[in-house]
């Protein structure tokens, strides 16, 4: 089990960006997005047959030409004035078929990426990944944040179209779970003495169980990181995706029945509507047009 | 290598032996469970370990099939007087390559085997009445002509993985070359057995290790069979419609497919 460093680039304080996979994809998708408009440069990876099963194996004419399995990897960028490293996961690994990262597996995985992050001088990481919420499709999702550390708090209160978990209605003290490795990677990196931070695109709850990406909420949380790192990204990939996943979205809510839209639209004209248990009718409609196989997960409302 | 992954029951001295593997879960026709069975019965085979179930199976409870309690089990059998390790095991369900890498330690710094084998049943559109093929697929090319000179023909294929094709990359890694065997079986046995191909394969292992072995006794297995399937498709044109298209190369669509097996498993229960 290990990390395979392809070269050993010369970063100075690095911060790190992590994805992994999650509810509507929000967090990898802006991950990879900044990787990849920033042209960052693969360098390593972690060794993934210790963590996940072969997707795909190919054999030409007898011999076993090559085993495919999810990636693991990490890239890095020099920019002006900042280093940046960046690990993208294209699986959560889990004990048992969970689509979320849990077990001994998911906390193995994730010392690895800090080993990582340690090893090149990294005091703070960013994870990203969902915020289910009680918002309309319409409107602009914000990013929720949930830190690492007093410090911090003040810190992210300067980001753009950004909340505390606590300053969303309904949470208690801003209560809740970050499932999977985007939420475990925050406690690891924390126990071993690096400040982490997590930014959540908010999706519609009824969206969370939708079996395609939410760019749209993935856009809210790379302005922050647009923010954070004070250099312009061109987001034109991610509002073609958006404007085809909303025509999607559309296409559905038209055909929401009266009631429920009435309900739903609600959700408009109030800033911090009180969180509720989705209708019976909602759900019913949720089960029939939306919901995937699989386990829920992700991050949801205490 | 990890010894607490494996309870080692006693020594035993072989020279540089051949592995033989087969897998218990989604045993396709019987094939993997009868061809080491075989061996391990005619050869006298002899339990030397196994594998620990913790970490790689659920321990939550136990399956039971046909009222019998189902217990996993991943356990090596020498052959001495052959030259053969024999290994046959559940399907792990958690760490695949944590258990594969633990066959391996067993089976080459424990044993020192020179040469793997896995054997696994290919569903086929293929009749019972016609010859067999053995696809095999194997981790380094240099074997490809010592396989084909037994009659084996190369497969060629993308898509997920089965363990043996996993068990044989893990081999790869370690320089151990090895061969995956997967002959084919009509897809109407699947759910029973083929003593056509459980002898073809254990035909091939004979000649491959000189094991001498004596198959006469899959012959009236094989004419039970036959018979018994011939009858059905004197008294039932449908599925002697059925059977004829295949033998034809034709296919047979999922309804036709599902109707045939159910009256094939019928007739062999």
């Amino acid at each position: 089990m290990g990390i395979r460093l392809y070269r050993e680039p010369e970063l100075v304080e690095p911060i790190m960006f992590v994805g992994w996979p999650g509810i509507g994809n929000i967090g990898i998708i802006a991950v990879n997005t900044l990787k990849d408009t920033l042209r960052a440069e693969e360098f390593g990876e972690i060794e993934s047959w210790d963590f996940f099963y072969p997707k795909r194996v190919v054999i030409k004419d007898g011999l076993l030409k090559s085993l495919d399995f999810p990636t693991n990897k990490f890239f890095y960028r020099r920019l002006e004035n900042r280093d940046l490293i960046f690990f993208i996961g294209e699986e959560q690994p889990s004990d048992g078929g969970r689509i979320y990262a849990s077990g001994e597996k998911a906390y193995q995985m994730a010392n690895l990426v800090v080993d990582v992050g340690l090893r090149f001088g990294c005091r703070r990481v960013y994870t990203s990944g969902a915020s289910v919420s009680l918002t309309h499709h319409q409107m602009k999702p914000r990013v929720c944040a949930v830190v690492s550390s007093e410090e911090l708090i003040d810190h992210v209160k300067s980001y753009p179209n950004t909340v505390l978990m606590s300053e969303l209605g309904g949470r208690g003290e801003g209560e809740g779970t970050i499932t999977g490795l985007n939420g475990l990677l925050l406690a690891v990196a924390k126990k071993r003495g690096i400040e982490g931070i997590c930014l959540m695109g908010e999706i519609p709850d009824w969206l969370s169980v939708a079996s395609f990406p939410y760019p749209k909420a993935s856009k809210s949380v790379l302005e922050v990181f647009s923010e954070i790192l004070g250099i312009g990204i061109d987001l034109s990939p991610l509002d073609k995706m958006a404007e085809q996943i909303e025509e999607v979205v559309e296409s559905i809510y038209a055909k929401f029945p009266p009631e429920m839209k009435e309900e739903y639209d609600q959700r408009r004209v109030m800033t911090q509507p009180e969180p509720g248990p989705i209708t019976i009718q909602a759900q019913i409609y949720i089960d029939e047009h939306l919901k995937k196989g699989g386990e829920e997960g992700g991050e949801r409302p205490a | 290598m990890e010894r607490d992954r494996l309870e080692i029951h006693r020594t035993a001295q072989l020279k540089s032996p051949f592995l033989i593997v087969s897998w218990q879960t989604h045993d396709i026709g019987g094939l993997g469970s009868r061809v080491i069975d075989f061996l391990r019965k005619n050869l006298g085979g002899e339990e030397v370990a196994e594998i620990k179930p913790v970490g790689f199976f659920p321990l939550g409870g136990v399956r039971f099939r046909n009222d019998l309690v189902q217990v996993q089990e991943s356990k090596f059998w020498t052959c001495g007087r052959r030259n053969l390790l024999l290994f046959r095991s559940d399907e792990p369900a958690f760490n695949h390559f944590r258990f594969l890498s633990t066959v391996l330690d067993f089976a080459q710094d424990c044993m020192g085997v020179r040469e793997l084998y896995t054997i696994s049943g290919a569903l086929s559109l293929t009749a019972h009445t016609q010859p067999r093929r053995i696809l095999t697929v194997f981790n380094r090319p240099d074997l490809r002509g010592e396989l084909q000179a037994h009659g084996l023909e190369p497969m060629t294929w993308e898509g997920p993985p089965a363990i043996s094709s996993y068990l044989l990359w893990v081999a790869g890694r370690r320089g151990l070359p090895g061969a995956s065997l997967w002959p084919e079986i009509p897809f109407y046995l699947a759910a029973k057995e083929d003593p056509l191909t459980i002898k073809l394969v254990l035909s091939f292992l004979s000649r491959r290790f000189e094991l001498g072995l004596n198959l006469e006794g899959f012959d009236s297995e094989i004419d039970d069979q036959n018979e018994k399937i011939a009858r059905l498709r004197d008294e039932d044109p449908e599925i002697h419609r059925y059977i004829s298209r295949l033998e034809s190369g034709q296919s047979l669509d999922e309804e036709e497919q599902i109707k045939l097996t159910r009256e094939i498993y019928d007739i062999l229960s």
